[in-house]
């Protein structure tokens, strides 16, 4: 472990903003990931001044800088692996501007995302790209992982709501990245480069977002299946019909009984659900959508098909999904829900057979997992639900892990829809990306060529995620 | 490890219950530590991984480590909100227990006797929680069984109970903050007192541009528990010309702490004192608000503010 200059950073960012304590030092080391790491120090700045002279200082000595927004990262991105300085930037966390006339807003990176939308509110717009965590993730984390959401298979992810941005570099330097505007063909994107880099390239202090007007109707529709293979069929034909979705979410037998633990909203335990919605300026475009989706569940044999405008009702839906990961934990009180192998994407064609597999995979490991996920958007996630302090279990889920990628990129999927890949997927990712791996160690290096910017991430991170870092939990031996 | 579990043997029955904490931090937002200082060392999740940290002897027992668990208000938003179903008080007292046998208490959010203390006993019939008790000596707090209601404090007639750190919510904390809202906005009426159950936030931790809030015409203010109100405080907003103060508390039976009661009388007392100095006591006004019912608080408010419009600045 390095010196660290603590007078040198009580100097930047003030005595009240710095915590060198190992007892604060050690709940820094943790996101929503298995890992754990402990840092050197974390600073809270709040200017983007402070956080110049931060990098200037750490790019000088050498010092590790991780740049940390909520810290619900489920893939270990904000645990400082080799140690260093983390960055909690929810100390910048002013709505700086609502341009209504120019229709973006620009937000400082420690937004909270559900904040930065209750301000939309009131002018009847709001900001899309939106993910289950938005209570807690702020906008800076939201385009390091390229967050997206249940709308965003209408509304796009992140990146498609990001017009520009301010980035501190390695070196301290302050760049301006993007434009105001909704196109831009000015060179190279180098705001939409930012976007997925998992505070790798540089620290984004200032963000340009665009946002959409809330629409007049919504309407929420459910469909229950008994074969997981039936609803997969289905989230393929709604979206190969062009129906246009703003949510088409999949829920498993396993979420549905976890939800139901904990918040007794009387789903039917079914063996797949799927929740659907459509949005728009007037009811019969809705309408015309909600049906098509309908009749398309209804051909795949889902039953108890139904629709509502009412907002109580969607509410109620909505609210079980935005809450099904911590939910997963109630599934059986020996198992708890970890953050492993969640968020792979697929082509459409491929949804049914997947959510198949990785049921099949858990059987085979002898482990529990669901399948559940924003599916219009490609997306599926699982979970890994195992008796943490067994260490077989781990041994096991590291190998089911192992078996769900391989399947994923065989069908030219991908390891990471939304969540990012921090150190729990590299491994996948780096065999995903193998030819152009060289092409991203070039592009961290023109931007960081000292590596201090979340070093031992991505390409960077151990081969092992099991061995990386600490577990997080108690693991008997 | 062994050792260290077996040192904590209140704590070690959540060896389970603290892997199955996700660590998704959807407490954050319901946690007024968190929301006063921003470090997420103070918000439940931080309780959490520091439990865990102990337990598992990554985390030394020492006093900053404790001093975490030692603080909280007892609200048990967390827990409420937390669909891992964690039972987050009840692990931060079993780890009390642990850490007070090891010699260490605090304070944190613990009520602590000062030296002006006249042993009364008022505090020790009014604690709701039985924590604070006469050791032949004097009076002292059991810290593992406080909550940090701070009823003792208003009850005290020598104010020797205290709250060391109050995370804001302390009488001259609130009483800063109502004036420096008062001065700072033109179009200022009312200050807003609520307590952390009656009020669901809704900007969890963000800034809004000046632009959207230079027309704000009251703030709200959280003081915990209703029970912590006092005359000086209510007071406090008309000396910088608010043109009134509502009080939002627990409906009748909700609050863990009889807190709401004791506010109807202090509040009742207060309309009297206006009524003597010719000051309308409509001014004044106390509301009961079923937890997280945002709908009626925000209605209530409206109300008041309407009525407030309609009898003007005082004069
Ligand atoms: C229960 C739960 C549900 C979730 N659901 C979703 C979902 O539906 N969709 C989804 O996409 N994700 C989801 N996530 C994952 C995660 O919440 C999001 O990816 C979110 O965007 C992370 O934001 P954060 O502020 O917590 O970032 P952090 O976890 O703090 O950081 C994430 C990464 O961003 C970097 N970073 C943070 N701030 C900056 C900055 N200012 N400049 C540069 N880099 C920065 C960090 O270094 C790190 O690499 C979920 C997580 C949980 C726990």
């Amino acid at each position: 472990m390095k010196k660290i200059d603590e007078p040198r950073l009580r100097d930047i960012v003030g005595e009240r903003n710095i915590k060198t304590d190992p007892s604060d030092l050690y709940i820094y080391g943790s996101d929503s990931s298995v890992h754990h790491a402990m840092p050197w120090a974390v600073v809270k700045p709040e200017t983007i001044l402070q956080v110049q002279r931060i990098m200037k200082y750490a790019n000088e000595e050498l010092i590790p800088v991780i740049a940390r927004g909520g810290g619900s990262g489920m893939c270990g991105q904000t645990v400082p692996v080799q140690g260093g300085i983390i960055l909690d930037m929810k100390g910048m966390n002013k709505i700086l501007e609502i341009n209504l006339e120019d229709v973006y807003c620009r937000v400082e990176p420690g937004v909270i995302d559900d904040d930065l939308n209750l301000a939309l509110k009131q002018y009847g717009v709001f900001y899309p790209p939106t993910p289950a965590s938005s209570r807690i993730a702020t906008i800076g984390g939201e385009i390091a992982n390229n967050a997206s959401g249940v709308r965003s298979v209408k509304y796009g992810a992140t990146r498609d709501a990001v017009l520009g941005m301010k980035v501190v570099l390695p070196d301290g330097e302050l760049v301006s990245l993007g434009a105001h505007t909704r196109v831009e063909a000015s060179g190279y994107q180098l705001h939409k480069l930012m976007v997925g880099s998992e505070g790798t390239l540089g620290v984004v202090v200032e963000a340009i977002l665009s946002f959409v007007p809330i629409p007049e109707f919504r309407c929420m529709g459910v469909a229950n299946f008994d074969s997981l293979n039936d609803a997969g069929h289905a989230i393929g034909s709604i979206m190969a019909s062009g129906a246009i979705p703003s949510m088409l979410e999949l829920v498993d037998s396993v979420a549905i009984k976890a939800v139901n633990k904990t918040m007794d909203l009387g789903l039917k335990e079914v063996a797949a659900a799927l929740i659907f919605e459509a949005d728009g300026m007037v009811k019969e475009a809705v309408d015309y959508e909600i049906n098509k989706m309908k009749k398309i569940c209804e051909k795949h044999n889902g039953q108890d098909i139904h629709a509502s405008y009412d907002p109580k009702e969607r509410e109620k839906i909505f609210m079980g999904r935005k809450k099904l990961f911590p939910a997963l934990s109630k599934y059986d009180d020996n198992l708890a829900s970890t953050a492993l192998a969640d968020d792979m994407a697929v082509p459409y064609s491929k949804m049914a057979e997947m959510a198949g597999k990785i049921h099949e995979i858990a059987r085979e490991n002898n482990i529990v997992m669901t399948a559940y996920g924003h599916c219009g958007s490609g997306c599926m996630h699982t979970k890994i639900l195992m008796d943490t302090k067994r260490k077989d279990q781990w041994d096991s889920a590291k190998k089911a892990i192992t078996q769900v990628y391989e399947y994923v990129r065989s069908v030219n999927g991908t390891t990471s829809a939304e969540h990012g890949i921090g150190l729990s997927k590299a491994e996948s990712f780096k065999i995903e990306k193998a030819d152009s791996l060289g092409l991203l160690t070039s592009i961290k290096k023109a931007l960081d060529p000292n590596n201090i910017l979340n070093p031992g991430k991505l390409m960077q991170a151990p081969e092992n995620w099991i061995t990386a870092t600490n577990l997080r939990y108690s693991v008997n031996s | 490890m062994e050792n260290i579990t077996k040192k904590f043997k209140h704590l070690e029955k959540w060896q389970g219950t603290l892997a199955s904490c996700i660590r998704c931090g959807y407490c954050y937002e319901h946690c007024p530590m968190f929301k006063h200082t921003g470090w997420e060392s103070d918000a439940p999740r931080a309780k959490i991984i520091t439990a865990f940290g102990l337990l598992s002897g990554q985390v030394e027992a020492s006093e900053s480590a404790a001093d975490k668990l030692f603080s909280c208000f007892y609200c048990k938003r967390c827990e409420a909100a937390c669909s891992s179903g964690v039972p987050l008080t009840q692990i931060f007292t079993d780890a009390k227990k642990d850490l007070v046998e090891m010699g260490l208490k605090g304070p944190g959010t613990t009520s602590i006797t000062t030296l002006n203390c006249a042993r009364c006993l008022i505090c020790v019939g009014a604690c709701p929680h039985e924590a604070r008790f006469y050791d032949g000596n004097a009076i002292a707090t059991d810290p593992a069984k406080c909550q940090a209601c701070g009823i003792c404090l208003e009850v005290c007639p020598a104010r020797a109970a205290k709250i060391e750190n109050n995370f804001g919510t302390g009488r001259d904390e609130l009483i800063e903050k109502a004036s420096a809202f008062l001065n700072t906005h033109k179009a200022s009426k009312a200050i807003i007192f609520a307590c952390n159950w009656s009020y669901y936030p809704g900007l969890m931790a963000s800034v809004l541009p000046e632009s959207e809030t230079k027309e704000k015409n009251y703030e709200i203010l959280v003081n915990m528990c209703g029970g912590r109100l006092d005359p000086q405080l209510l007071m406090a907003p008309f000396l910088h010309n608010a043109w009134g103060i509502m009080a939002a508390v627990c409906p009748d039976g909700e609050c863990q702490h009889e807190g709401n009661l004791k506010a109807k009388k202090i509040i009742k007392t207060l309309c009297n004192t206006l009524k003597s100095i010719d000051i309308n006591p409509e001014r004044v006004r106390l509301v009961q608000i079923p937890a997280g019912d945002k709908t009626l608080f925000q209605a209530e408010i409206d109300t008041f503010v309407d009525r407030l419009n309609k009898l003007g600045p005082i004069r």
